[in-house]
């Protein structure tokens, strides 16, 4: 009897081990690198203003704006220079030649204009991780500053993240007018395709200016 | 005994593991993006009524969101971004205290990512709060123009853009539909019977533009306001911004981890089986 007994405990600890491995990769492969995230400061506070605001009482007229040159991300280590990208062949967006670069789509607003800015970087290159790896990571209430070409820095709020597949690209959404200072960060995500090379999603991190 | 501890020990294993499983799919992204807020603005654009305090109440609550003070004739405020929901605004004569009855109100649904001017328009005899939709669309490398006509001393205009005629006929208080405009610096005039107001105006394709005719101190006044602006050109489909150099090290599927609880599970399962089964005969054998 206890000959038997014991071999059959061994299968169930053995069997509880794998499910304890298992749940522990799982965990590890999906809670790796936010481990330190910081509290980011008055997340409740956007976008509804808690209190009355008191704005001027005056027109809005459109203040001129220069040109990005710079965006630093600091939660995700992201400080790079901006290009200028237009469309490629075909209509599809340019991207960046290099993989740690960020560039600006200049058929949208310039950052800090009215209007929603797109600003476009790589998630990876062949080998490794690009400027905008670390994406995904961004939440609600997480800044991001663009440097403009006439010293002047522009500071943002991230309001959400969303993935959307390339199938399903909501044009619109992305790239459609808005009537406040925002800006999109896009990159690639979700699966990757060997066969073709691609990404089959696209992250898109929307913020909006502070003022 | 041993059974009913072996399931129970069986069925905590499985809802750690559904919940294990289930958390990181429900928060990956669960921020939303634009979804959950609107926008609004508000405008006085009554000649011959005095200035106003204008307040935004989020619908049943009686502290303000927004207070405008001192607001005159012609005044357009920036837009504010507000979460989707009912709203009211109301005017008061400016300097008015906040609880005193107002002089108007009116309520406004503000839907997520949708503007809206809610507008005092008309005469002083005849003041109403207008909501207007704001589009926040363009037609593919245009632009976009609309007329707020409040010159009460010229009750109709007529509006050109370079020459050409936008808006044949818009009358005191009212609001013309959108019109499409080829990207460009333009010249636009309103006209009336004796008097023209003119504005060089730079139209971007993918902005959307209010010219707000006005009486000026002499003649008439043409304001024009940027209201929103996109991307021109919309770039066709998303961006081709990866080439998997870090697909393999991501966070990727979590199926194989799943595939991997679930064979423990089923071998655990099957070892607590034979565990019971083996209980089971012993009780048998020493004949309890």
């Amino acid at each position: 009897m206890k000959l038997n007994r014991r071999p059959a405990a061994i299968v169930f600890a053995a069997g509880l081990a794998v499910v304890i491995g298992g749940t522990a990769g799982l965990l590890l492969t999906r809670h790796s690198t936010p481990a330190m995230r910081p509290v980011a400061a008055g997340v409740g506070a956007l976008p509804a203003p808690t209190g009355p605001i008191v704005a001027p009482p005056q027109s809005a007229q459109p203040k001129p704006v220069a040109s990005p040159v710079g965006l630093t991300i600091p939660l995700i280590g992201v400080s790079t220079n901006l290009i200028t990208l237009g469309l490629a062949q075909g209509g599809a967006i340019q991207v960046p030649g290099s993989t740690t670069v960020a560039g600006w789509y200049n058929g949208s607003p310039r950052p800090g204009a009215i209007g929603s800015a797109i600003i476009i970087g790589h998630i990876d290159s062949v080998s490794g991780p690009g400027v905008f790896y670390r994406l995904t990571e961004l939440h609600r209430g997480d800044d991001v500053y663009v440097k403009r070409a006439d010293g002047t820095t522009a500071e943002f709020r991230v309001t959400g993240t969303q993935e959307y597949l390339k199938d399903h690209f909501p044009t619109q959404t992305v790239y459609g007018p808005v009537p406040d200072a925002e800006l999109r960060l896009i990159t690639c995500g979700g699966a990757f395709d060997a066969a073709t090379g691609h990404y089959l999603s696209n992250i898109v991190v929307y913020a909006t200016e502070v003022k | 005994m041993k059974f009913r501890s072996i399931t129970r020990r069986i069925s905590i294993l499985l809802a750690a593991t559904a919940l294990l499983l289930g958390i990181p799919v429900a928060t990956a992204f669960a921020s939303s993006a634009t979804s959950g807020t609107g926008w609004i603005r508000l405008a006085h654009l009554s000649p011959n009524t005095p200035a106003v305090d204008v307040y935004l109440y989020s619908f049943g609550n009686s502290n303000a969101q927004i207070v405008l003070h001192h607001v005159a004739y012609g005044t357009v405020s920036p837009y504010e971004a507000v979460q989707a929901g009912d709203y009211s605004v109301a005017m008061r004569g400016a300097g008015a205290s906040a609880t005193s009855q107002p002089v108007l109100s009116t309520s406004v649904t503000v839907k997520a990512g949708k503007a809206y001017t809610v507008a005092g328009m008309g005469p002083k005899s005849g003041l109403r709060l207008q909501v207007l939709d704001d589009d926040l669309t363009t037609p593919t490398g245009k632009g976009e123009v609309r007329v707020i006509q409040a010159s009460l001393k010229q009750q109709t205009v007529k509006v050109t853009c370079g020459g050409q005629t936008i808006v044949p006929k818009v009358t005191f208080g009212n609001t013309s539909s959108y019109t499409a405009i080829p990207p460009g610096t333009w010249t636009m005039a309103a006209i009336a019977s004796n008097t023209t107001a003119k504005d060089v105006v730079p139209v971007a394709a993918g902005t959307v533009h209010t010219l707000v005719v006005l009486d000026g101190s002499n003649g008439l006044e043409l304001q024009s306001l940027e209201d929103a602006a996109g991307a021109g050109q919309p770039p066709v489909g998303g961006a081709g911004t990866g080439f998997g150099g870090t697909a393999g090290h991501g966070p990727g599927s979590p199926l194989p981890w799943a595939a991997l609880i679930g064979a423990g599970l089923l071998v655990a399962v099957g070892g607590g089986l034979r565990l019971r089964r083996n209980g089971l005969r012993r009780q048998m054998n020493t004949g309890v």
